[in-house]
């Protein structure tokens, strides 16, 4: 409450300056000016925008991600919601939370001779679990790590519009639409890798087609963007080769591995059959490289994962905890791993969102700048974030 | 002459034509020819209180206005409704002494009951249907099971002394014994609900082995409570209640030697069976155990030896003690958060 009423006197004297100014005023007005400028904006706002350089005193506070970021970075990672938001805004600003800077800081002390840790972000639905990875796959970027991403592995167990058989294993099956565009938006995030790492094996696509030992990455991508059938034994290679490749001495790159919605490798998929029957995940190709990913027998990296009821299939509405979506055998393939708890918005994260909202004029009636406004939003929201953002739409 | 009938059948005779609406069982004057005249004329008997001399009138108006002037000389004023002239020490087991049903006159609660009317109240008590259709406990207040049990008392026998506390009755007496028996009026006086038996017995008073308990759990299912650890058959099956007694004292005898048999097929028992999580020999202990041996923690060595020392070393210990209370205690943030500790001191981050 008492940042509230500073920041709105602060603005106060902010205004009073800005129309002195315009009217031509004198210069230690500008000099004024230009002091308490920035003030109003630090109260929710941070300029630290390398998510390496954040701490606890950033705690609650928006940074921006630059705009050339989130186009390669984040081609499809971010919720929808939040996409439709930096349209809005015309700025990506997310806030700094203690779970995200707790998995920051032990990825900022691996070593690259252990194995791989795996984290996992749980947490109610809307609670910002999503958000949490894209700030920690940011963190990743801006230190120059190969970011894997997968931004929902539920799509890869429902409503599959091809389904072929696999040439590779006959047991198996692909998905080379899913596989595609998997593949285009790895291309777009990882450019300046494509060229740098070197296959260690040779790949025989077809009678014809084959991808030589030695050649570099971007030629497989661009093998399974071209020759769609062949797609999702691609993404299988591409894993594969990261996998073996990270943390060897000779290799310079560290690799991350980001999965949203962890719990559809382990859960059930409505795709079926031509004879009707359930298909299981384990028989997807993609899937089934994904989890050979999961598992930590690979050094020089990370795994972070969250957890996903929304587009779950098969999972109760309420069910949020680890061993609820991830079942028996999800529970026994991730172990040992990191559960991080992703908590609702605490009361000085809720003030943050509140100020921004008004800053960007995203609350236009008046009501809701009172205090029982205020109280009204906390109340209908439960300082739930995605609920916030829904219900300050209509605020 | 007529002679009086006993039927109430609508009158003949043309001078009984003003009697027709008003008499009820009021005698027909019907003439029967060849009846004799040795009875006496007896007049009306049933007929609404009346005066005989009302049949000799043939008009009815003068006869209505006496009606209207009968009726207010006697009509009387409703008192105070009992409930303003009961005093507040009463007895009220002589109120309501059996069950009766609600008499709003007579129970001094404001009590409502009913739909209520838009932005105001349930109904009040006073001509309400609803109060009336639902059964009333009033005649079993506090004060009134009081007296039925003195009323009881001569015919029950002592507690015995040396039973004073609970621990001692289910020492001597484990196996307690449920049966209602029920009373009602009517043209038959069985229940057949009261052939229903319900034994129980705490499982720490059977003597059982590990096996056997584990056994027995699962041959008895749902009729075993795990928070007080009772077992309660409950038998229905037979038209006697001693039948049913019978046939549960047999069930529990026969559930007891069962579980101390062992079968060859309970070899075979999967980890799927198993009722609770032991983490020796599970997934979790082989993770664990890989990575360690990856992390290269334990230092150059053979593999039994190396996996002796990683199991005991204090944050395995702990790591298995976190996963085991997960498994078993179900999810939630304590174990999470101890869960979320163990790991991070075992892969030493």
């Amino acid at each position: 409450m008492a940042l509230h009423r500073v920041s709105f006197r602060l603005r106060q004297t902010v205004t009073h300056v800005r129309s002195l100014h315009t009217s031509g005023g004198s210069q230690q007005q500008e000099a004024v000016a230009a002091e308490s400028e920035p003030e109003p904006l630090s109260i929710f706002r941070t300029q630290e925008n390398d998510p390496a350089c954040q701490s606890e005193k950033h705690f609650g506070q928006y940074y921006t991600l630059p705009s050339a970021h989130v186009r390669t970075v984040f081609p499809h990672g971010l919720p929808m919601r939040y996409k439709q938001q930096v349209k809005t805004f015309n700025e990506a600003c997310m806030m700094v939370r203690p779970p995200a800077l707790e998995v920051i800081s032990s990825l900022k002390k691996t070593d690259n001779s252990k194995p791989a840790v795996r984290y996992l972000f749980y947490g109610l639905k809307g609670s910002g679990k999503t958000m949490t990875l894209c700030h920690t796959i940011h963190f990743c970027y801006t230190q120059g790590w190969l970011v894997l991403h997968v931004p929902d592995a539920h799509l890869w167990v429902k409503n599959c519009k091809e389904l072929l058989p696999s040439s590779f294993n006959s047991s198996r099956y692909d998905q080379p639409l899913q596989a595609t565009e998997w593949l285009r938006n790895f291309r777009i995030t990882n450019e300046p890798f494509l060229s740098k790492i070197k296959t260690k094996q040779r790949y025989v696509w077809t009678k014809r087609e084959s991808t030589e030992e030695g050649s570099t990455l971007g030629e497989l991508v661009d093998q399974g963007i071209t020759r769609v059938k062949t797609s999702s034994d691609v993404v299988g290679a591409v894993m594969k080769e990261l996998r073996l490749q990270s943390g060897q001495p000779e290799s310079d790159f560290r690799l991350a591995v980001a999965v949203d919605g962890v719990n559809a490798l382990w859960g059930r998929s409505t795709i079926r059959k031509m004879n009707n029957t359930a298909v299981d995940p384990e028989e997807l190709t993609l899937v089934y490289n994904l989890r050979k990913l999961m598992k930590n027998d690979w050094t020089g990296g990370a795994i972070i994962t969250t957890l996903a009821q929304t587009g779950a299939v098969y999972t109760s509405k309420y069910s949020y905890l680890p061993k609820e979506l991830l079942g028996e055998k999800g529970f026994d393939s991730m172990d040992p791993f990191i559960p991080v708890s992703v908590p609702n918005y605490s009361e000085k994260e809720f003030e943050s969102c509140y100020l921004y909202y008004m800053d960007r004029h995203w609350l236009q009636y008046p009501h809701s700048r009172t205090e029982d406004g205020k109280k009204e939003l906390i109340f209908l929201s439960n300082r739930n974030p995605s609920m916030l953002e829904r219900i300050c739409g209509f605020h | 002459m007529v002679c009086p009938s006993l039927f109430s059948i609508v009158t003949v005779g043309e001078n009984m034509a003003a009697h027709t609406s008003r008499a009820f069982l009021s005698l027909g004057r019907i003439n029967v020819p060849g009846l004799g005249l040795h009875k006496s004329v007896s007049r009306v008997t049933y007929s609404t209180g009346l005066s005989t001399d009302s049949s000799k009138a043939t008009t009815g108006s003068p006869q209505k206005g006496g009606k209207k002037v009968l009726s207010k000389k006697y009509k009387r004023e409703p008192g105070d409704p009992r409930t303003e002239l009961m005093p507040v020490d009463q007895d009220w087991t002589a109120v309501y002494p059996v069950a009766t049903p609600f008499i709003p006159d007579a129970i001094p609660l404001p009590v409502r009951m009913g739909c209520p009317v838009k932005g105001g109240a349930p109904p009040e008590k006073k001509g309400n249907l609803e109060l009336i259709k639902i059964p009333n406990f009033l005649h079993l207040t506090p004060a009134a099971i009081k007296k039925h049990c003195e009323a009881l008392k001569p015919f029950c026998t002592e507690w015995p002394s040396a039973l004073d506390t609970d621990a001692k009755c289910d020492e001597h007496f484990p196996i307690k014994v449920e049966t209602k028996s029920y009373v009602s009026a009517g043209p038959s006086i069985r229940n057949p609900a009261a052939r229903i038996v319900h034994l129980s017995v705490k499982l720490s008073s059977l003597n059982l082995n590990d096996q056997a308990r584990k056994k027995m759990l699962k041959l008895v299912g749902d009729r075993y409570c795990k928070d007080t650890d009772i077992l309660t058959i409950t038998a229905d099956r037979c038209p006697l209640k001693q039948q049913n007694y019978d046939y549960a004292m047999y069930l529990l005898t026969v559930l007891y030697h069962e579980s101390w048999k062992i079968e060859a097929w309970e070899a075979e028992k999967t980890v799927a069976d198993m009722e609770e999580y032991s983490w020796e020999g599970s997934l979790s202990q082989e993770n664990i155990l890989d990575v360690l041996v990856r992390m290269k923690e334990a230092g150059e060595g053979e593999g039994e030896e190396v996996r002796e020392q990683l199991l005991g070393r204090r944050e395995v210990q702990e790591y298995k003690d976190s996963v085991t209370r997960l498994k078993n205690e179900g999810e939630n943030e304590s174990t999470m958060l101890q869960y979320k500790e163990a790991v991070k001191k075992v892969l030493k981050l």
